[in-house]
């Protein structure tokens, strides 16, 4: 089976810590990884390598097969990031900086299909062609995954996406998901969100300072059982 | 549309949103167009002074065939007559006045002794001459790279403080292209900007279109470059904005303020020449002790240079005026081993300075626009030879009326030599100076680019 993400014992380590302590995953078209642990656990690293921000002390990271570290630009046309925080050109509106971004990605978009992928991620209509600079951190997000889907990524790295949305804007957010990962991307997502992890993901793997130390496919368990899986593990 | 216009065009929206930056780089037009205008205008004054010096010496001559109606003693008129040797400035001077303001650009000369006369200026404030010129090649060589800091200590650093940063480079981008399109379009618009400003300036100070041109947009160009890759360099150490800011300023600081400085003194302390004072003062005493020596003494001396004089009657009054003049030519040969370690000196300064010009860039730039606009020491010790040769002329014009005791008549006015000197552009220290600009830029490129091979661009 060919994988569209994986990594091969990926290690790292900073001057003054381990952070992954030998990684192994593989992720398949279509399916919904969800990364649960506690700040400093390694989720943020694992996005870091898997986006070639930075380089693996061991082992490897393969985006659709290829070796993040030796094709850090090619693999990009495969993925889309979401950071925690979107943070964007303040001075542009919502539709410039996602016309940049899916110009940069390669994709020259007309400006109603600029409006349509806003649309989609939730950003209302009157907001689009105002200033970033007053946007709310949530519609700034909307943005963000707007340019994600804009993108037509394989692979969606999330680093706690939903942070700072409403319930609302969540709920329509996990649609979202579940639309794309039914069109076949698969989306690696690091979160404290177990509810959102329950519903969303296909598998949710619980990492403990830097060492993924149990993956379940969520089918298996239910919210209460999910939460209790995850306090074991963090006592 | 490549990658690179696209951030092109996005640079060109974040400019113009930047309302700072915006009145900082107009703010810089206006003052580059006062620099041209404060060139030309005292260019203008001079030039205005000079023609009307020819009017002061008829003005002398005037007074002259009124006091003598007749034929006269030469030297009664060599004493009281009056003349000057100019010192034109070319069209390039509005440009780059250099030391034309400190230098006088034109001596009055009698038959006295010369070495007086070729140090004896205007009184000028000296405040006034500290804060130096406002002419075009000051606003590029001192502002221009405060404009390029301006435009650019944040080049990297803010995108990554404004956190976009991990979702430009998330996209299939090199961050080289990124760097690449920021520094292009801050070089498009500071060398648009400084090659624009040259080109209005070389067009109002109306300069002849000669190769003289491309070596001044070159050295423009280059300086301005130099600068932008010294930009790229910190951009390249990845610090953040206020760091960046603080060691461009350091670089400004110490390549225009502290290397020059240090440079002088160490240049004066290398190649020490005699105070000028000392060596007026010399000639001042040589010549008074003229009056005191034996006439015999002072007449053979002379002798021994002008032998064609030797056979003239022997002077048996008690004051001759070809004795008089023998002992201020005799004032000025005292001095003459001490004028010329003064002028060898100066000389042998200035090109250590211009040799040394690849340790200040701006220094280099300075010293190149002023020795293409020939406006700098060169130039004007060529003045003051070309004052010397003619203040020669006068002597051989009025020796034969002193020594031959022919009268002077007021025919002979017209047959006085006259003085034409206009400033020699030193097209070998200006080259000299764009090569030490390409090395420059050629460095600061290279440590640029082995920087960004060898650090990852770090989006956070």
């Amino acid at each position: 089976m060919s994988y569209i993400l994986e990594a091969k014992d990926l290690r790292k380590q900073y001057p003054d810590k381990l952070a992954l302590k030998g990684l192994n995953l593989q992720l398949a078209p279509g399916e919904v990884f969800c990364l649960l642990g506690q700040n400093g656990a390694g989720k943020s690293t694992t996005i870091n390598l898997f986006l070639g921000f930075i380089e693996p002390t061991a082992g490897a990271a393969f985006i659709n097969g290829l070796e993040v570290a030796s094709n850090a630009l090619k693999i990009k046309q495969y993925l889309a990031y979401i950071p925690e925080n979107v943070l964007l050109y303040p001075h542009l509106t919502g539709l410039e900086n996602l016309s940049l971004l899916s110009s940069l990605a390669g994709f020259k978009y007309r400006e109603s299909e600029l409006r349509d992928y806003l649309g989609q991620a939730g950003l209302p209509a009157e907001a689009m062609a105002r200033r970033v600079g007053t946007y709310s951190k949530g519609m700034r997000q909307k943005v963000g995954i707007a340019s994600a889907v804009a993108k037509h990524a394989q692979v969606l790295l999330l680093d706690e996406p939903t942070s700072g949305l409403d319930p609302k804007a969540s709920n329509e957010f996990s649609e979202l998901l579940r639309q794309l990962s039914g069109q076949g991307t698969a989306v690696f997502m690091a979160t404290h969100d177990i509810f959102r992890a329950k519903e969303v993901g296909t598998r949710v793997g619980i990492m403990r300072e830097g060492e993924l130390v149990d993956v379940r496919p969520t089918t298996a368990l239910n919210t209460n059982e999910l939460e209790q899986l995850y306090l074991t593990y963090m006592q | 549309m490549s990658q690179f216009s696209i951030l092109l065009h996005y640079e060109w929206r974040h400019f113009r949103a930047a309302r700072g930056l915006v009145l900082l780089t107009s703010l810089l037009l206006v003052v580059g167009l006062y620099g041209i205008y404060y060139g030309t205008t005292e260019v203008a004054r001079q030039r205005r002074h000079l023609a009307e010096l020819p009017a002061l010496t008829r003005h002398s001559e005037a007074e002259l065939r009124r006091k003598f109606a007749g034929p006269a003693d030469a030297g009664e008129i060599g004493y009281y007559h009056y003349t000057f040797a100019r010192h034109q400035p070319s069209p390039w001077a509005s440009l780059a006045l250099g030391q034309r303001d400190v230098n006088p650009y034109y001596l009055k000369l009698r038959l006295l002794g010369l070495q007086g006369q070729l140090y004896a200026s205007e009184n000028v404030n000296p405040t006034k001459v500290l804060s130096g010129n406002f002419d075009l090649a000051f606003v590029l060589v001192y502002l221009f790279p405060l404009l390029i800091i301006a435009l650019c200590f944040n080049m990297l650093s803010h995108e990554r403080e404004l956190g976009i940063l991990p979702l430009l480079l998330a996209q299939p981008l090199r961050p080289g292209v990124l760097v690449a399109a920021k520094l292009t379009f801050r070089g498009g618009l500071v060398l648009g900007l400084a090659l624009g400003l040259s080109a209005v300036g070389l067009a109002w100070a109306g300069v002849p279109l000669d190769g003289r041109v491309a070596l001044w947009l070159a050295l423009v160009g280059l300086y301005c470059l130099f600068w932008l890759g010294v930009a790229l360099v910190v951009a390249a150490w990845q610090r953040s904005s206020a760091v960046n800011a603080v060691a461009l300023l350091g670089a400004w600081l110490l390549l225009l303020v502290l290397v020059p400085s240090l440079l002088q003194v160490c240049v004066a302390a290398a190649h020490p020449v005699p105070q000028g004072l000392a060596l007026t003062m010399q000639q001042r005493e040589a010549i008074h002790g003229g009056w005191d020596r034996p006439k015999t003494a002072t007449m053979t001396r002379f002798f021994a240079r002008y032998p064609q004089y030797r056979d003239t009657a022997t002077i048996r009054e008690r004051f001759a005026w070809r004795w008089y003049y023998a002992f201020q030519y005799l004032g000025d040969q005292s001095v003459a081993p001490l004028a010329a370690a003064y002028t060898q000196g100066q000389q042998q300064r200035h090109a250590l300075v211009a040799h040394l010009g690849w340790l200040s860039p701006a220094l280099s730039a300075q010293t190149s626009l002023n020795a293409l606009a020939g406006t700098d020491l060169p130039a004007h010790l060529a003045f003051q030879r070309s004052a010397t040769r003619y203040h020669d002329a006068l002597r051989a014009f009025y020796y034969p009326f002193l020594f031959k005791k022919i009268p002077f008549t007021h025919a002979d006015y017209a047959r006085l030599p006259t003085h034409a000197f206009a400033s020699p552009a030193d097209l070998g220290t200006a080259a000299r100076g764009l090569w030490q600009l390409l090395g420059g830029v050629g460095a600061v490129y290279l440590l640029g680019w082995a920087l960004l091979r060898g650090r990852a661009v770090a989006p956070r």
